[in-house]
């Protein structure tokens, strides 16, 4: 952490960026921090409570935040993800943002006050397991954790997907039905997301309607579906959508779902390298495909 | 105002009875995704329900002011247009061990609702509604009831508040349709010692939840009305996702929209749909401007709103202190802090200042 | 019925008032509301085309013909839009009144009346305009000052020459300059010149003043100048709103309610206002 406060301290006072954007000590636990006084960047901390991908406050629509000026932003390998893609997606340049990587061993699942909780296969976060990006590619600045572990794997998850798997498109449309019936569009799931950029969302248009914006089960269904497609190719599982969502509705999992067919079908994944193009989100005149071209 | 004394036993009957007749029966109930949790469920028998734990996820606001619901049908006929309004009467229902700051919440929110225009839809149910609420003492970190002037053994917005003592519990009966409730039931005798049981109960549990947040002085509404311009309002929610998941888990926020929706070509409805003063589009004008064009101004609209404007207008805060929206925020914005720093603030420069 | 239940409307009349501007006047289905229906100069409703939503709409007509309201509206959204679909002898549906109003009765009666409207701002100054025409002798010197970009843009056409024509109006139009067409009598010029072109004098007089939001930015400037204390210049202010009955917690200003507080605001009460409209 002392690497962290002391790069940063640095940043500010010399006038490399005008606010830091990493995590500090909240009343509850870790909570999103905000440094613009390099007095100030002792307060920066990375643990394995550092859940929230920070990635969403590069959204330049979020006016209040880019008045700050031009930021640093702390970001896990899975949050470099979302970097990339913003950057993939031409929504921030990458000369507007200092990228200050952190080697990561994993976060839990349901972070509290205590800072210095081990890993174990039962707390920690479902998307952890498996992690190819603890050693984060994208950056400026790199930052080597003390101890660094590969994160243990929760097997929660790979249950849920072979739960998911195995049943039958009948069966998968009931399961995501009675989920969510609880969905009462509030719109968290977009809100909180790094990916859900859009200055107007599809959900929102009234000329023309294309979803009704009440929570009816045919409004909800749409809702979701249309923005877990949209998001096919570009999520990377950092599961804000989850942590926001107010009737807890695994919406983690449908969008890891989801990706994982995007990974099947055009053996792609969102990575941490903004020059890899995502199969969604490109189009090529000489497509294979004629009804695109 | 009386007391019954109600074995546990008694209880489970009167919950059989009312699940008999039919009656909608709703308690806290293990969360089925998160055992750790509590939902407000129907439940079929008493046994079902977890008693005076934790605040349940979600708050009672959704039995009476649903995330949707219809305000009227309509068809297009030959003739023109033929509407039907959405009936204003509930059948009636009974929640079992609601917090005390949950029936508060309806209580407080009962003012808006009542405001020049009665509205039918919310007062129906409210009507139906049988609330039997029960001590709170679970109270964790993040709860502050008694800072807004409520407390874990308010009787606001109940009809009956349950005290549990040795053998049972101490029932507080607190409106007509609380005796109506418990006529018959229960011994009208209480033994002294199961009162004084409830007493110390009752205030160990106040003075609980009272080392959390100090009680919001009356003067705490003007101050922030007086500053609506102060710089603090540019820092205060830079980690605010505008999500509205706050709102939505909040026992007294009720903001709705309004929107038509066709069923076919010539049938539709109207309806009534939750929403957020934290959204962007919450107040954007057709013509592309908005007031609150920013998360600052948006989360300022909040505070002002349930802190200052409420209380000005109504004499109560639009805050029942459960903490929901502490513990829901995924953006890690804590609004019992926020308050406590704005009440330090508000005692430091009490004519307001321009420095942060 | 709950308070959500709008009456039934038939449109009786369209009137296209520019390009973009219509008129729409509305009778109450229910013999019964017709007769009953009231409401004051200034208040507003929800209008509504059902299956598209409600839009919000001050009362464009005076508050002393009974049996029908107007509205004006531009199509600039879902349901202003879906309004213009409709035709004569069509539905929709209509709550209210809501709102306050402007003081005629209990402030204005007795005094001199400056009406300033710019644009469609004309739509509900002309509520007020109507409402004291029809009680002339109740009030001093009226003098109008209208005008709009260009004279395509000008509503009301009809009643302008109705009210030029009269010897009790003081009427003052205007077109911005490059506005005009080669026929135009009226002024040359934008609305604060208009004004204090007019020859109005302050002493004793209340103005009633509605349009865009930068004409009333340079018009307040103005009538201090000719000497109008702020609290008596009256406004009415737009701010999104929804259910229009001070519930849905959308239009407020700060700890004033558009909906319940307004929509008719003073300019003293306006500069007490937060800054956030």
């Amino acid at each position: 952490m002392k690497e962290l406060q002391d790069l940063a301290r640095k940043l500010l006072s010399e006038g490399t960026v005008k606010v830091v954007i990493g995590y500090e000590e909240g009343p509850r636990g870790a909570r999103a921090a905000f440094i613009t006084d390099p007095e100030k960047a002792d307060k920066l901390i990375f643990d394995t409570r550092c859940v929230q991908n920070l990635a969403s406050y590069l959204n330049p629509r979020r006016k209040q935040i880019a008045l700050l000026g031009k930021p640093a932003i702390v970001v896990k390998g899975c949050d470099a993800r979302s970097v990339a893609g913003l950057l993939r997606e031409n929504q921030i340049t990458r000369d507007s943002v200092v990228i200050i990587a952190m080697q990561c061993s994993g976060v839990l699942e349901n972070p509290g006050i205590e800072s210095d909780v081990e890993l174990t296969s039962e707390n920690v976060s479902v998307r952890c397991g498996g992690c190819d990006v603890c050693e984060p590619k994208l950056f400026d600045h790199y930052i080597k954790s003390a101890h660094p572990t590969v994160p243990p794997v929760n097997p929660k998850r790979a249950e849920q997907l072979a739960a998911l798997e195995k049943m039958t498109p009948a069966e998968r449309w009931d399961f995501w039905s009675k989920e969510l019936s609880r969905c009462i569009r509030c719109h968290a799931c977009r809100e909180a997301c790094p990916m859900c950029f859009c200055v107007q969302c599809t959900a929102d248009k009234g000329t023309p309607l294309w979803i009704d914006s009440s929570s009816t089960p045919r409004a909800n269904r749409a809702w979701q579906t249309m923005r877990v497609l949209h998001q096919a190719g570009r999520c990377v599982d950092c599961m804000e959508c989850e942590r926001a969502c107010p009737e807890h509705i695994p919406l983690g999992l449908l969008t890891r779902y989801v990706a994982n067919s995007v990974e099947k079908r055009f053996d792609y994944k969102a990575v941490d390298d903004p020059s890899v193009v995502a199969p969604m989100s490109v189009y090529r005149p000489d497509d294979d495909e004629e009804f695109i071209r | 105002m009386t007391q019954r004394f109600l074995s546990q036993a008694e209880l489970t009957a009167l919950v059989a009875e009312l699940v008999a007749a039919k009656t909608r029966v709703i308690a806290p109930v293990r969360a089925q995704d998160n055992p750790e949790q509590l939902d407000y469920m129907p439940i079929q028998k008493l046994e079902e329900a977890t008693f005076g734990a934790q605040v349940p996820r979600r708050s009672l606001k959704e039995f009476f002011l649903p995330a949707t619901e219809v305000l009227l049908r309509y068809v297009q006929t030959k003739e023109g247009v033929e509407i039907k309004a959405a009936p204003t009467e509930a059948p009636p229902f009974v929640i079992f061990s609601a917090t005390p700051c949950d029936a508060s919440g309806l209580d407080v929110v009962d003012k808006v609702m009542n405001w020049d225009y009665k509205d039918e839809l919310w007062f129906g149910r409210r009507e139906a509604a049988t609330i039997v609420s029960f001590l709170c003492a679970a109270m964790d970190a993040v709860c502050f009831c008694t800072a807004v002037g409520l407390g874990p053994d308010s009787f606001r917005g109940s009809d009956v508040l349950l005290v549990p003592v040795e053998g049972g519990y101490l029932a507080h009966i607190i409106t007509p349709k609380g005796e109506a409730l418990l006529k018959g039931k229960g011994k009208e005798e209480i033994p002294a010692s199961a009162k004084a049981a409830a007493e110390v109960a009752q205030s160990a549990a106040r003075e609980k939840v009272e080392a959390n947040l100090a009680k919001i002085p009356a003067e705490f509404a003007g101050w922030l009305a007086k500053n609506f311009d102060h710089p603090l309002w540019k820092t205060l929610s830079l980690r605010c996702h505008g999500c509205g998941a706050c709102a939505s888990i909040c026992p007294t926020c009720h903001c709705f929209d309004i929107v038509d929706e066709h069923d076919s070509s010539n049938e539709g409805v109207r309806r009534r749909n939750w929403d957020s003063c934290q959204t962007s589009k919450f107040t954007l004008h057709a013509s592309g401007h908005n007031p609150r064009g920013s998360q600052n101004e948006r989360f300022r609209q909040r505070i002002q709103h349930k802190f200052s404007i409420y209380p000005a207008k109504f004499g109560d805060i639009l805050c029942t202190g459960c903490g929901r929206c502490a513990r829901a925020c995924p953006g890690g914005m804590d609004l019992p802090t926020i308050v406590g720093e704005l009440m330090a603030m508000a005692k430091a420069e009490p004519e307001g200042g321009s420095n942060l | 019925m709950n308070i959500y239940q709008p009456y039934l409307m038939s449109i009786k009349e369209i009137t296209d008032e520019t390009v973009d501007t219509r008129t729409f006047r509305l009778e109450f289905k229910d013999p019964e509301v017709a007769e009953k229906f009231t409401f004051n100069a200034g208040q507003f409703g929800e209008y509504s085309v059902f299956g598209e939503g409600e839009s919000t709409f001050c009362i464009a007509s005076p508050s002393t013909r009974k049996g029908y309201i107007e509205c004006s509206f531009k199509a600039s959204g879902k349901v202003t839009r879906a309004l213009r679909r409709l035709s004569v002898g069509d539905t929709l549906g209509f709550r209210g009144p809501y709102g306050n109003n402007f003081p005629l009765d209990n402030v204005m009666k007795g005094h001199n009346m400056l009406f300033i409207a710019g644009g469609i701002g004309l739509a509900p100054v002309r509520s007020v305009i109507w409402t004291c025409l029809d009680q002339r002798d109740q009030f001093k010197d009226v003098t109008i000052v209208y005008g709009a970009r260009s004279v395509g843009d000008l509503v009301y056409k009809r009643e302008l020459e109705e009210w030029g024509k009269r010897s009790d109006i003081n009427l003052c139009l205007s077109v911005d300059p490059g506005g005009e067409t080669p026929d135009w009598k009226g002024k040359i010029a934008r609305i604060p010149t208009a004004v204090e072109e007019s020859g109005v004098k302050a002493e004793d007089t209340f103005a009633v003043i509605c349009g865009p939001p930068i004409m009333i930015k340079f018009t307040l400037p103005v009538l201090t100048k000719l000497g109008f204390p702020a609290d008596h210049i009256y406004t009415t202010l737009e701010n999104r709103m929804k259910c229009g009955l001070g519930k849905c917690g959308r239009c407020n200003i700060g700890p004033t309610y558009v909906c319940k507080d307004g929509p008719v605001f003073t300019a003293a009460q306006i500069r007490a206002l937060p800054q956030e409209f």
